[in-house]
């Protein structure tokens, strides 16, 4: 404690000073004195502390400073007292080792040294405690003043060590009339001895505490007080040395053992009353610097040198560089990253949070098992009883040393990242619940074909389904009921590869083609009312009629198209109802109707010449035309527009579209399909349905130009037929993969909006059988009720 | 967990017992019960037996709020809703028996609409005879012909007159039945029956005048008015009386062809008193009010239920649905319709020109159409269904909870599976076994036939 007042000293104080040594010296004795006031009762302390581990000279001491006493002690009562002293000084109660041997030690060293001037101990190690002479060589030779040794100093080297002489036996001295030299070199004189002293010991009496012990340091006899001679005799007796004195104290625990941790290291005890009453010293000492420094001879800091200066800016440019300490708000743009603005601690990031805020164990997995990335939290709330159970933060060095990384690896730009929701950027389609109807569940399935079904159909007033298919048999089917009502057995080796209906309610006229014949039947009398199946029979007839009354034409057609020839059926089939057939060069693969039933085209597309692929025949009057003179591609599929005079040709890659009335072409399209199957125009006549062996399912907007609006792939296998539904917003394809799609397609007159496609259901029920699923399909003409035929052999309808 | 369980078990509910039927009235007001809400419907039946002091004890059904308890009383509340500690009023029916089968009469061909003639029928009440009446059942069959079976399986009378399928047949009454057919004609025949197991079906009168088969039909005896729905979109309105019918329509085309022959027994042909046109698509059903008979309801291809009143020979009143319907069903006492819908429904149609919602309630659990719906003639709320899925439902009105959206959706109450169809696979099943006719009568049971060539009888 001296020591570090000293340098606080030597920090303020380093102006040379003018005043008196005297006064100064003064000063530092008495802050000298006030320290060691307080550092006597530590020293004690530190006594009492390390009593029983007292070191073995300082033990050697004691045996000297016993020895001093001039008692000479039994050998065996040596060792019980050097014991008995050691368990004195650990009970504390015992004074210190100076004053259990007496003031008399003390006085000797003041006695044998009168004369040497007393200089008190100079703390300042530039202050030089040495006088400097002149030796008697001329040299410089330190006088050194005489050490005063506090006397409660712990320096056990200023213990009073009166003769010099080491250790060698005092015998050595006998011939000198001194036994030894001080520390100042002067003799010290041997006491009186021998027979001179023999003498006065008889004539005196033995004074008490008499050992007959020479103290050889001092050479005096050594002597005991009552006090220790009281101890010894009680020793000697094997008694209790002093009064109320227990041998055997219970071992109190201070410090160690069980319960006796030290929670506060602060003492209970009351503040002495100094620590409050303002010291009148400190108060004088104030006082004297206050003037020092008002007068000018104390400068608070010392005026760095220029070498400590260069120290400290080195320091200073190595230790810290703040990159915030100069920060300005800065407007706001995109390179500015400001510092994100954290929220402050809530109770989670306490180290006692409310029970509410802890994790349970389920909470706890959860957030273990989560990837790090993903944890909202990068931590846990964790409970502890007191601030100073707060463990060390264990991710501490793993999150200094990310951070780092980030900042070395980080670029220093911003990425600007997209925020949007990948859900936003999909096109709102509506929901398909709220695109009802739409067909959903094959509620009837109608068997009875032996082989493919290839073709369906729905009469105009919606109560039969007709089928066509490889066994060479058309079959009428009832909706509800799924019983199979009629059937007829056009051929035995060709199959039926279209049956179609004819449009309108007034006459009911099913067309189907089967090998190189399309065979005009009506239904018999149980399905159509007497009056329906009169004109039906009338309106085939009337072509017979023309023919007749228009010879000539007729004939220049036949000559002209010899190979297409209208005529009765064999009564055997007139009986069944087939009243008209219509034999074309090729088999024809489509037979499509004009809207209002006068005419229909037919599309052989195995045909060899390409001129008589397509044919438009009027069945009103019997006659075929041939449009095309040379087409280009292999005709597929043909259809009349709704509405205009419009026909629509798909070869194998393209849709032309032709003006009957003006004879001209109207438009190609181009659907980038290799091999279309089918096409379907929209009721409204705008859009065209594509459908391809290449599973692709096409849109096209005429309006829009010659490339598709849409393109859907949705099948696995090629797509045979596809359909618009007559009024609601529906259309479906049917496809090899045994699958009917069903589409939601609404088209809105609004020419500046485009059409909706929504997939709706994929309906599955069809087998597929040596790779052929769904062949045909066809619309219910007002419900959302779609059938379909399938390879097969069973035709369903789905409601 | 365990003190939940504790708590479970000590709850207790009170309950107010009562029953409109006095038959199984308690025999003093017992006033509110306590018991654990741990209790289901049998525990409830075995104690409402008890407090009857029942030599036989009666399966009974419980109704709270109108509901079915199907559960125990504990989910029952929570899942309504009700606290614990409020007054349960449970009221307590007859339970239905489920229906058993009893017998299977094969038939040649698909069976298309069945009516049932015993003492307790319609026709039997209304010719109020005094002779007794032997239990008979009517099958029109999709060859052309009707057939009256006796109750121990065997076709007491055959009737040939139809050229094609038999739609719709109805008993007019004990001695009289009506068949409407796809041949467009309505045949009313003379039956005579014997005690033996012989009878003769004759026709009488064959009302003609529809373009189109006849889809369904509906007879009144005590006005003698017939009722026809025709796939022309017609309704035709006709008398029973050879009298008071108006003369056939001459046939519009000279019979071109010769195939068409005349049926060799010349049958006195007469026309309709009207024919209504409204509807946009075939009729598929027709019925009259059960309370009035000068109104009628018919149910359309064209989602759409007309009412109709029979003396103005106007159309009252239209509502139209989002389906297209198949069959109806009074329910006069409730003022509600059933309709049987080809969307795999029944819609609860309130016809009453003051009901706000179109559809009161809807059952599901077909999976296929509809053909047919008979009522209950025990019962104001039940009723059974015949279905292209190859079932017949039963249903009860009060057996209904609420969907999301505010509506009301019922479920069956038992399901009558086709005897012939044991076994079969359920994905086959309705194709095989459709249920066209279905009838309920007290004495005979549930009547159905269909596509299996089976009439089918169970009862309860």
């Amino acid at each position: 404690m001296a020591a570090q007042r000293a340098g606080q000293k030597r920090k303020v104080v380093e102006v040379p000073r003018p005043e008196p040594e005297s006064e100064e010296e003064l000063l530092g004795d008495e802050e000298l004195n006030g320290a060691f006031d307080e550092g006597s009762s530590e020293d004690d302390s530190e006594d009492e502390l390390d009593g029983d581990e007292f070191e073995e000279d300082e033990d050697e001491e004691d045996e000297e400073e016993e020895l001093d006493n001039d008692e000479i002690p039994s050998s065996d009562d040596e060792e019980d007292v050097r014991q008995q002293l050691r368990d004195l000084k650990t009970n504390g109660r015992q004074t210190p080792p100076q004053k259990l041997m007496g003031s008399e030690t003390g006085v000797d060293v003041s006695t044998l040294s009168p004369e040497t001037p007393m200089k008190p101990l100079e703390d300042g190690a530039e202050k030089p405690n040495c006088r400097v002479e002149t030796d008697a060589n001329g040299n410089e030779r330190y006088i050194y003043g005489e050490i005063d040794p506090v006397y409660d100093s712990d320096d056990s080297d200023a213990q009073v060590t009166a003769n010099t002489i080491g250790n060698i036996p005092l015998s050595y001295y006998d011939a000198y009339p001194h036994i030894g030299y001080d520390i100042n070199g002067r003799r010290i004189a041997r006491p009186a001895k021998g027979e001179a002293l023999d003498s006065l010991l008889d004539s005196i009496e033995i004074p008490e505490g008499w050992t007959g012990l020479t103290d050889p340091e001092t050479g005096r006899p050594m002597v005991l007080n009552r006090e220790e001679l009281e101890t010894l005799k009680k020793l000697t007796r094997s008694e209790a040395p002093g009064e109320g004195y227990d041998p055997y104290p219970d071992m109190v625990e201070w410090f160690t053992g069980p319960g006796k941790e030290e929670v506060m290291p602060l003492s209970a005890a009351p503040e002495p009353k100094r620590r409050f009453v303002p010291s009148m010293h400190e108060h004088k000492r104030v006082m004297k610097m206050v003037k020092a420094i008002k007068d000018g001879r104390i400068k608070p800091f010392k005026d760095p040198t220029e070498e400590e200066r260069e120290r400290e800016e080195a320091e200073q440019e190595f230790a810290s560089y703040d990159i915030w300490s100069n920060e300005a708000p800065r407007p706001d743009h995109p390179m500015n990253i400001p510092a994100p603005k954290l929220p402050p601690p809530g109770y989670e990031e306490s180290y006692h949070p409310p029970p509410e805020y802890l994790p349970d164990k389920h909470e706890r997995e959860e957030w273990e098992n989560q990837d790090e990335e993903d944890r909202d939290r990068d931590f846990l709330p964790q409970d502890h009883a007191a601030l100073r159970k707060v463990p060390g933060y264990a991710g501490f060095i793993k999150e200094k040393f990310e951070r780092c990384l980030d900042l070395y690896l980080a670029p220093r730009v911003r990425r600007s990242k997209l925020n949007i929701d990948p859900e936003s950027l999909l096109p709102k389609l509506p929901d398909p619940s709220e695109l009802k109807p739409f067909p959903t569940w094959n509620d009837t399935t109608y068997f009875g074909h032996e082989g493919r079904v290839r073709s369906v159909a729905i009469d105009p007033t919606a109560r039969y389904i007709a089928s066509g298919g490889d066994d060479g048999t058309i079959r009428i089917w009832t909706f509800g009921t799924g019983r199979q009502e009629w059937r007829i057995k056009l051929s035995s080796e060709d199959s039926v590869s279209v049956v179609t209906w004819r449009p309108g309610h007034n006459v009911c006229i099913l067309a189907a083609c089967c090998g190189e014949t399309v065979y005009f039947i009506v239904p018999p009398p149980e399905l159509i009312h007497d009056d329906i199946q009169a004109a039906t029979r009338d309106i085939l007839d009337a072509g017979f009629g023309y023919a007749a009354s228009n010879p000539s034409k007729a004939a220049t057609d036949k000559s002209k198209v010899s190979a297409v020839t209208w005529s009765r059926p064999p009564t055997s089939l007139q009986d069944k109802g087939v009243l008209l057939t219509l034999t074309l060069k090729s088999s024809p693969k489509t037979l499509t109707w004009h809207r209002r039933g006068e005419y229909f085209a037919t599309v052989c597309p195995s045909t060899s010449s390409t001129s008589t692929a397509v044919a438009i025949h009027t069945l009103s009057k019997h006659q075929t035309q041939h449009p095309f003179k040379r087409l280009k591609g292999i005709a597929q599929t043909a259809t009349f527009h709704p509405s205009r005079p419009l026909f629509f040709v798909a070869t194998r890659q393209r849709v032309r579209v032709y003006d009957l009335q003006q004879q001209k072409l109207e438009k190609e399209l181009q659907p980038g399909a290799r091999w279309i199957s089918s096409i379907s125009l929209h009721p409204m006549g705008g859009n065209l349905l594509i459908s391809s062996y290449d599973k692709r399912l096409l849109w096209h907007d005429l309006d829009l130009g010659s490339t598709p609006y849409k393109t859907l792939r949705y099948h696995s296998k090629a797509i045979r037929s596809v359909k618009f539904h007559p009024t609601l917003p529906l259309f479906a394809d049917a496809s090899d993969d045994g699958t009917v799609q069903v589409f939601h397609g609404k088209v809105v007159g609004d020419s500046l909006e485009n059409a909706t496609v929504v997939p709706l259901k994929v309906l599955r029920g069809h087998k597929v059988k040596s790779d052929l699923g769904v062949l045909d399909l066809e619309w219910h003409p007002t419900e959302a009720w779609l059938v379909s035929a399938g390879a097969d052999g069973s035709v369903k309808l789905w409601t | 967990m365990a003190t939940n369980g504790q708590t479970e078990r000590a709850a207790q509910v009170r309950i107010q017992l009562k029953t409109k039927d006095g038959e199984i009235e308690l025999p003093q007001e017992t006033g509110p019960i306590l018991v654990s809400t741990e209790l289901k419907r049998y525990q409830l039946s075995t104690l409402v037996n008890r407090l009857l002091d029942t030599e036989k004890p009666i399966p009974l059904e419980f109704l709270i709020n109108g509901q079915f308890l199907r559960t125990s009383l504990d989910e029952f509340l929570t899942q309504n809703g009700i606290s614990a500690e409020t007054l349960l009023n449970v009221e307590y029916v007859k339970a239905l028996v489920p229906p058993l089968h009893v017998a299977s009469y094969e038939h040649d061909d698909w069976i298309s609409s069945v009516d049932v003639l015993s003492s307790s029928s319609q026709a039997a009440q209304w010719a109020n005879t005094t002779d007794p009446i032997q239990n008979r059942i009517l099958s029109g069959s999709f060859d052309g012909s009707l057939r009256v079976w006796n109750a121990s399986g065997s076709a007491v009378a055959t009737g040939q007159g139809h050229k094609s399928r038999v739609n719709a047949a109805k008993f007019l009454s004990p001695t009289q039945v009506v068949s409407g057919s796809m041949d467009r004609s309505v045949l009313l025949w003379d039956y005579k029956d014997s005690q033996t197991s012989t009878g003769t079906l004759k026709p009488k009168l064959e009302l003609v005048g529809h373009q189109s088969s006849i889809e369904d039909l509906a007879v009144h005896a005590p006005s003698s008015r017939i009722l026809t729905a025709s796939a022309d979109h017609e309704i035709g309105i006709w008398s029973t009386k050879k009298s008071e019918a108006p003369a056939a329509p001459e046939p519009t085309t000279t019979p071109s062809s010769n195939k068409r022959r005349k049926p060799e027994t010349t049958i006195p042909q007469r026309g309709a008193l009207a024919l209504l046109p409204g509807h946009r698509s075939p009729v598929n059903s027709i019925i009259f009010d059960a309370t009035d008979p000068t109104v009628a309801y018919s149910a359309s291809s064209d989602h759409s239920l007309k009412t109709w009143d029979l003396p103005t020979t106007t159309c009252i009143d239209t509502r139209t649905t989002s389906t297209a319907l198949t069959s109806l069903c009074h329910l006069p006492d409730h003022g509600l319709i059933a309709v049987g819908s080809a969307e795999r429904h029944i819609s609860l149609i309130d016809p009453r020109a003051n009901a706000t919602k179109v559809v009161a309630m809807t059952l599901r659990g077909h999976t296929g159409w509809v053909h047919s719906l008979a009522k209950d003639p025990a019962s104001t709320y039940q009723f059974v269904s015949g279905s292209n899925d190859g079932t017949c439902r039963i249903w009860d009105i009060r057996s209904a909870g609420n969907e999301a959206g505010g509506e009301r959706v019922g479920h069956s109450v038992f399901v009558i599976e086709r005897e012939s169809q044991k076994g079969a696979k359920k994905a086959e099943m309705g194709d095989a076994s459709r249920v066209f006719g279905v009838a309920w009568d007290a004495e005979v049971g549930i009547v159905s036939g269909g596509r299996d060539k089976m009439l089918q009888i169970n009862k309860g």
